[in-house]
């Protein structure tokens, strides 16, 4: 009986880290020494435990499948042929060992509807959301809100459904209290999941407001167009955090504190330079917007 | 291709057998010299011609259409051959603006006054951009051109809507007016959307066939034949017709209207090295302005003139993207999903309203200009060098980022076939997760979620304050927060072509050393020299190519 030698080698390098728990599809290839063809014939995997080996095939992609362990940290394989008689010859075995380092899965967050601006000492709601790099139920899982003296300011747990539009955005609505300083605020909100098949890393995401101090004034704005005098609808007012936006009047009101601002307005189509204005008492004021001629976009000219 | 080629009444070639393509050879000349070891005189001696007339015209656009009509007019033979399996080139899908003035019939109607001074004036006006670098001799001839050249599309049987436009660009006088769409839906490429150069294209090719024109399609022009070693005089031009060789004999001359170079990474590269090959060109994948025929021209010695147009940095010569997430989403055109090119297009894109609604991030995950702003330096931050070490030239592809909030103030549905989720339009629950789904061909690292959450997190912070401190954009008027999140493919777009090769006043094509090539012409985007954007130069100096070449003795 003729006796072949027989390799086996990784086609591509093995990815340094792989999340825990998943399948890692390793390409390699089977050889024998003379040129035979053994990419039909079954290998063994041996995984970290070392429990009994699972036979696997090559595919037609020159790819098996090896299915990491749902824990962190290295983990050592061998990939195992043979030996193999058959037609008159006698494949040798042959082995390839290869050390998979296994890391948590990611997870990543989203925080949103904060309000801004926010009166200083009252509370306030958003929402924050949760999403594991596996799809993972997250449901139930507690998250925090921590503020700039790493203090944590509110917690929440994670909702029976996903955020509607997600795939798995797990989320909650928490409600916290604003700081009793004028200014932006920052606080992080922190996730570190606990309990779960799979390993997950914790995360963090910062968020900001503004916090202002109770408004005591009406402003009054009112948006027209220059040349016909027609109010403007829809148009996005501004004052730093402040903000409004015009109705069919094209009137906006907007409820300020004391002091100056400059008064900004938006509105695809138009223009206005921006104006200070000092808020003292109720005020009104009126804004001429100049249409901006509308693009054609064929008409790509410029001088 | 999903449309049936356009008849060609001049007679598209049978098919030839393998034996007659080696006898003919695919491309005379050097090649065939190579293999009988004769001159390239004898090797052209020993050409095959496989169709002849008196003027080959290579592009069936609209500088090659009004090209091969103008020789009709003037009794000459003509073939059009184009690598397109159908006519009208870039014309099929533009807006059909043609600028032309000098007096006309239509600006008459319309009380205004009008000559070909005034149109010369204007476009040599040294405070224009559009108008400063031209050659003022074509300008000239332009100028004089302009009446001359409406009668011609009057009298051929475009059809004009009755409303004057501008005065735009350099013009002083309102010489813009639009053609009429094509009415028959099946044979428009873009329907739906104004395409009304579909008027100008299928009239003139109406009226090219019914004079006797003959277009070639699906015809691509591999080399144009000159007569004898350090000869000027071309006599033909070799082309392929799917797998077949086709040498066409041109007695009296050949009008390169190939369309401009946009599409050729390469070449346009000339001008502007910073246009590497992540920037797509506007109406592909309709057609490519591959450079043929400049190439062909200057692989003879032909001169390229007036580059410095190309870079005038005004115009359209590059493009903010209109409709994002999608390859192709130039401001003007929208393949929708009737159209026949929408197989290969694979989606519409969504169309911007308000760049409040996106912020704009580089390769690296990171803002880097006002998203409001269009202007050329907002072009030059988008091709900036942003740290890639394996490329230094390009800025890379450019990624408008928004949330369910921007998605729905646009009015916008992300879902196919709007946007194509196969490396132009992604959507994820966070935004760090979103980074890692950018996968695109021209995208040559991963994005950092990190990264990405830190640019969206400092925007939103620059909207709860009030005012953007890196890039002034105007009142940042919206934080990007809510789930899901976006990227839609937002770079810069190439357009038009504002330089090629150089001509003298009848279009005729001149070497490096100033000398005129015999026989060998060019108009439209590959003619350069006069850079005005649009329809109405083509026109003029195809009609003037044409006059001239039929002309020649043959």
């Amino acid at each position: 009986m003729a006796t072949h030698s027989t390799a086996i080698e990784l086609s591509e390098p093995v990815p340094a880290e792989v999340a825990a728990g998943t399948e890692l599809v390793l390409k390699l290839k089977l050889t024998c020494a003379a040129g035979c063809d053994l990419h039909s014939l079954p290998l063994t995997i041996t995984g970290p435990d070392h429990e009994a080996g699972a036979s696997c095939h090559i595919n037609d992609n020159g790819e098996i499948a090896i299915k990491v362990l749902p824990r962190v940290g290295p983990q050592s394989f061998t990939i195992s042929f043979g030996p193999h008689e058959a037609a008159g010859i006698r494949h040798e075995p042959c082995s390839l060992p290869l050390t998979v380092n296994a890391i948590p899965h990611g997870t990543s967050l989203a925080v949103w509807d904060i309000p801004s601006p926010i009166v200083k000492g009252e509370r306030f709601a958003i929402k924050v959301g949760a999403k594991s790099a596996a799809d993972a139920e997250l449901k139930g899982l507690e998250i925090a809100i921590v503020d700039n003296s790493d203090t944590v300011a509110a917690r929440g747990r994670l909702r029976e459904t996903p955020w509607p539009g997600t795939t798995a955005l797990y989320w909650d609505e928490v409600e916290l209290p604003a700081p009793a300083e004028e200014g932006l605020s920052r606080w992080s909100v922190r996730f570190a999941p606990a309990g779960l098949a799979l390993p997950h890393d914790g995360t963090a995401a910062e968020f900001t407001a503004a916090i202002v101090p109770p408004p005591q004034h009406r402003l009054t704005v009112k948006v027209i167009e220059q040349q016909s005098k027609a109010p403007i609808e829809d148009v996005q007012i501004r004052l730093g955090a402040f903000r409004g936006a015009t109705g069919p009047s094209g009137l906006a009101e907007v409820m300020m504190p004391t002091g100056r601002y400059d008064l900004q307005i938006w509105k695809a189509g138009y223009e206005a330079p921006a104006r200070p204005v000092d808020i003292n008492a109720d005020l009104a004021v009126e804004i001429e917007a100049v249409v901006l001629p509308e693009e054609d976009p064929d008409a790509a000219w410029t001088m | 291709m999903g449309t049936q080629d356009r008849k060609d009444k001049g007679g598209a070639p049978e098919a030839l057998s393998r034996r007659s393509f080696l006898s003919k050879g695919a491309a005379a000349g050097v090649g065939a010299a190579a293999l009988t070891g004769a001159t390239t005189a004898e090797a052209n001696a020993q050409i095959k011609w496989d169709h002849t007339a008196d003027v080959v015209v290579i592009g069936a656009g609209v500088a090659g259409l009004a090209a091969a009509i103008t020789v009709r007019d003037h009794g000459g033979s003509v073939i059009a051959v184009d690598e397109n399996y159908d006519i009208g080139g870039r014309g099929m899908l533009s807006g059909g603006r043609l600028h032309l003035g000098g007096g006309n019939a239509m600006q008459q109607k319309h009380g205004i006054k009008d000559t070909a001074d005034q149109v010369y004036a204007d476009w040599v006006r040294f405070d224009a951009g559009s108008a400063r670098y031209s050659d003022r001799d074509l300008v000239r001839v332009f100028a004089d051109e302009n009446v001359a050249t409406y009668n011609f599309l009057v009298e051929n049987g475009v059809e004009f809507i009755d409303r004057m436009i501008g005065p735009e660009a350099a013009s002083t006088i309102p010489r813009t007016f639009v053609t009429v769409e094509w009415h028959v839906p099946s044979e428009l490429i873009a329907p739906g959307r104004n395409r009304n150069g579909s008027g100008l294209v299928r009239r003139l090719e109406a009226s090219a066939r019914k004079k006797g024109a003959q277009i070639f399609l699906r015809h691509k022009m591999t080399k144009i034949i000159r007569e004898q070693d350090n000869s000027r005089r071309v006599i033909g031009i070799a082309a392929m017709n799917g797998s077949n060789a086709v040498n066409i004999q041109a007695k009296k001359g050949i009008i390169i209207a190939t369309g401009g170079h946009t599409g050729n990474v390469n070449f346009r590269r000339t001008f502007d090295p910073r246009l590497t090959e992540e920037y797509q060109q506007a109406c592909e994948p309709w057609v490519h302005q591959g450079a043929d025929g400049e190439l062909a021209a200057m692989e003879l010695g032909a001169s390229l003139w007036a580059t410095a147009a190309q870079t005038r940095e005004a115009g359209a010569a590059i493009t903010k993207t209109r409709h994002i997430g999608c390859r192709w989403g130039y401001s003007s055109l929208v393949y929708q999903p009737e159209s026949p090119m929408f197989r290969l297009a694979r989606a519409t894109g969504l169309t911007v309203e308000d760049w409040q609604d996106v912020i704009f991030v580089n390769q690296n995950g990171k803002r880097f200009w006002n998203e409001v702003d269009g202007s050329y330096n907002f072009f030059a931050a988008c091709m900036a060098w942003n740290g890639d070490k394996s490329k230094l030239n390009g800025g890379g592809p450019i990624w408008a980022i928004f949330d369910a909030d921007g998605a729905a103030r646009e009015k916008w549905n992300t879902k196919p076939p709007n946007v194509d989720p196969d490396g132009f339009f992604f959507s994820a629950d966070t935004i760090a997760e979103l980074a890692g789904k950018i996968k695109n061909p021209y995208q040559k690292q991963p994005i950092s979620g990190a990264v990405l959450q830190e640019t969206v997190a400092r925007y939103n912070s620059f909207v709860t304050a009030g005012a953007d401190a890196d890039f002034k954009k105007p009142t940042p008027l919206h934080k990007i927060e809510k789930p899901p999140f976006y990227a839609a493919w937002s770079t810069p777009i190439l357009h038009d072509t504002l330089t090629g090769l150089r001509t003298n006043t009848n279009a005729e094509v001149m070497d490096i050393r100033g000398e005129v090539i015999q026989g060998l012409y060019c108009a439209g985007e590959s003619q350069g020299g006069f850079a005005q954007h649009g329809l109405a130069r083509c026109l003029t100096f195809g009609r003037v190519a044409a006059r001239h070449a039929a002309s020649r003795t043959a």
